[in-house]
């Protein structure tokens, strides 16, 4: 009897281990990565967009993870050296196509373009996401274009708010010197020039840039400019301006903490994402209640350039080639079928095209008017360079560079010094 | 049947001596799996040239990294931070949890419990918790020191005690002080309620002071757990990470990178995994000899 039972409850072990093959579907399982970009950082509105991409695709199941801006860069340089890298990944250029493409784990995904996407996809965008040889990494979905924000009720206040073009958003270098003039009378802490590095450099580079018409890289993308005349003139410009402080015991999120708060004016990390946000209060509130004003960076000539914010996905070459067609599938039907005006909002920024499949993409926030608001900023966007090479050693220099600056080196030499070792990196 | 010296038969032995092998064998897969084969890796890719990059090729360049490692001003001065924190943290935790220790062990058993667990609280703690915490009161704009200070007029303007090179590093002892006490004062109550008390009353007899006891019969009966405990915080201080990695990320302008942190740096943000492996290989030396010394001489004062 003993044998028996055991014999049985063996066939039983056996037969379960053997089930899921016995019945195993087609099914491809393949898994997605995103950086916290909008709402695509939020699993109950991703949960929602992957259930009806696999409601329609049903051979296909999609797992997702979440990733920090602050850890998410180590996280998956470890998962792609422990070969457990994803099948996909939704970030920006700069990181899928001029680091992880650069150094071959991305697949081309070229052929993904067709001429419809060419024509419908905005030309800066679209060139942002090949490489020099015609590879393309990067499979764009939104765009935004990164700002800063002032607090209204404090320029107000000290009657600041008569520098700011409330309409067009802008202001010039002259006007934004006289407003932290009038505001640091107040306020010690009227800005802070994060340093502490991890995110949140666009606002720097592009006040920086931004003050005397600077530029960052060359127009071909080849090689890093942050030392130009123009660009070392408003580096000793924001070190010697009373109430703007560098700060390198902040980040990018401290900094957007603090202006909530109400202890710093104005902040130089924002954009569409920050001014929506109603976590402590009502999108466009600072926690007490004062208005926030989103304004493009300050610029000698009063026509700013800003920095954009593009993000897609892009897949990793993990070996499979049925997952590499799910990926595939996934990305066609977010980024570019009837389903992507729903993807893009999630990302609570803007379409990278006006139409996807016959679907008018250019306004698909009608009736908000945060969003209106802030589309007037939209034409400012001004060059995308993150994909120079080397784009990762220099990032970090950056902050590093600041970090000296702020603690009184010689504004010239840091730059230089900075420019040297990422052009080195660059290869330039 | 043979017999062996000890009266058992060889196959006995054999079998004995398999038996022995067979149950060390899980623990030695994990640690050759774990510890001795990236060891291996860890030197042995300290030899090449070795990036990131499916293409990448490693390339052979012998000792070059080890080269560059001391005309490296930004490694030398993680080095001297690292000693820095050693030099200080190691001898201040010690005698801090000594004193600590032979404070609350005479105590009663309820109070005794009561300040273990005190002292234990930020060990068992989560890291990342505690330093959110100790980030908020070292904070520029909010924080309680500069508000403190500023109270009792102290000083004038805030200080930027992450942010300033002056004292970013002594802030980041101050938080490892707090999070290294814990366990050795546990293991001092232990070793000093382990203390032969007939050796203790035989003294106190023969007229020795309190001093005279402490430093003549209980030291001595506690130098094994001292032994541990320098070893332990000596390898622990110069293993510095996560403090720095999360309230400073090494800034401001590397004045609080320490060794660990920086061979975190160039290997995951600049992608050098050749040369991070060469300051592994470095830290691994210094730590070894330091080591070696501190037995050495706990065995010389047994």
């Amino acid at each position: 009897m003993k044998k028996l039972f055991a014999l049985m409850l063996a066939l039983i072990m056996v037969f379960a281990l053997a089930a899921p093959t016995a019945f195993a579907d087609d099914t491809v399982e393949i898994t997605l990565w995103t950086y916290p970009i909008g709402g695509w950082g939020n699993s109950d509105t991703v949960d929602e967009l992957v259930a009806a991409f696999e409601a329609t695709n049903p051979g296909i199941k999609v797992t997702v993870e979440y990733l920090a801006y602050a850890d998410g860069d180590d996280k998956v340089n470890t998962a792609i050296e422990g070969k457990a890298a994803p099948d996909l990944i939704m970030e920006g250029p700069e990181r899928l196509v001029a680091n992880w493409g650069a150094k071959g784990y991305m697949v081309d995904i070229a052929d993904l373009w067709d001429d419809a996407d060419k024509e419908e996809i905005l030309p800066v965008v679209a060139a942002a996401c090949f490489n020099a040889e015609g590879q393309s990494y990067e499979y764009p979905l939104c765009m935004t274009a990164h700002c800063m924000a002032v607090n209204l009720n404090r320029f107000q206040a000290v009657g600041a708010d008569q520098y700011l073009d409330l309409d067009s958003h802008t202001w010039t270098t002259d006007d934004f010197v006289a407003a932290v003039g009038l505001l640091a009378a107040e306020n010690p802490n009227v800005a802070a020039v994060f340093c502490g590095g991890q995110g949140g450099d666009q606002g720097t580079r592009a006040l920086i840039n931004n003050l005397y018409s600077g530029t960052f890289t060359d127009a071909e993308h080849t090689k890093y400019t942050a030392n130009s005349e123009e660009n070392i003139k408003a580096l000793e410009l924001l070190v010697g301006l009373e109430g703007v402080n560098f700060d390198p015991a902040i980040v990018g999120g401290d900094e957007i903490q603090l202006f909530r708060q109400g202890i710093l004016d104005m902040a130089f990390c924002w954009n569409i994402g920050m001014q929506l946000n109603s976590d402590n209060n009502d999108a466009g509130l600072t926690n007490d209640g004062d208005e926030i004003v989103c304004m493009a960076f300050p610029s000698d000539d009063g026509v700013p350039e800003l920095c954009g914010g593009i993000w897609g996905f892009g897949i990793f070459d993990n070996g499979s080639e049925a997952k590499i067609d799910a990926a595939k599938t996934f990305i066609k039907y977010m980024a570019d079928s009837a389903a992507t005006a729903d993807a893009v909002k999630a990302s609570t920024y803007f379409a990278v095209r006006d139409k996807s499949d016959d679907v008018d993409l250019s306004n698909i926030y009608e009736g908000n008017d945060i969003m209106s608001e802030y589309s007037k900023l939209m034409p400012f966007l001004g060059d995308y360079y993150q994909v120079v090479p080397g784009w990762a050693e220099a990032r970090t220099a950056w902050w590093n560079m600041l970090q000296q600056i702020g603690g009184g080196a010689d504004v010239t030499e840091t730059a230089n010094a900075f420019c040297e070792y990422a052009n080195a990196a660059a290869g330039a | 049947m043979r017999k062996s010296s000890s009266g058992l038969s060889r196959a006995l032995v054999r079998r004995e001596t398999i038996a022995g092998y067979l149950f060390l064998l899980p623990s030695l897969f994990f640690f050759i799996t774990f510890v001795i084969y990236p060891m291996f890796m860890c030197i042995y890719t300290s030899l090449f040239d070795s990036n990131m990059g499916k293409n990448a090729v490693d390339v052979f360049i012998g000792l070059n990294n080890y080269k560059e490692l001391f005309q490296d001003k930004i490694f030398l001065g993680a080095l001297r931070n690292t000693l820095v924190i050693v030099v200080v943290a190691v001898p201040t935790v010690c005698a801090f949890s000594l004193w600590v220790a032979s404070a609350i062990t005479d105590m009663h058993p309820a109070l005794t419990s009561m300040f273990r667990v005190i002292f234990y609280l930020p060990v068992v703690t989560g890291s990342v918790a505690v330093t959110v915490v100790w980030k908020w009161m070292y904070n520029n704009y909010y924080g309680i020191f500069n508000y403190l200070l500023k109270g009792a007029g102290l000083i004038e303007k805030n200080i930027n005690w992450l942010g300033d090179a002056k004292y970013a590093l002594w802030c980041i002892i101050i938080i490892l002080f707090t999070t290294s006490v814990g366990q050795p004062i546990v293991l001092y109550v232990s070793a000093l309620g382990n203390v032969d008390q007939t050796l203790v009353e035989a003294a106190e007899v023969d007229g020795a002071t309190r001093t005279q006891v402490f430093w003549k019969i209980k030291w001595a009966q506690i130098m094994p757990t001292t032994l541990y405990i320098l070893v332990i915080t000596t390898i622990n201080s110069f293993q510095c990470f996560a403090l720095i990695q999360l309230l400073t990320s090494g800034g401001p302008n590397h004045s609080t990178d320490t060794v660990m942190y920086y061979i975190y740096y160039t290997a995951f943000k600049l992608y050098r995994y050749g040369y991070g492996n060469a300051m592994g290989v470095v830290l691994m030396i210094i730590i070894a000899i330091l080591s070696a010394i501190q037995f050495k001489l706990g065995q010389s004062s047994d």
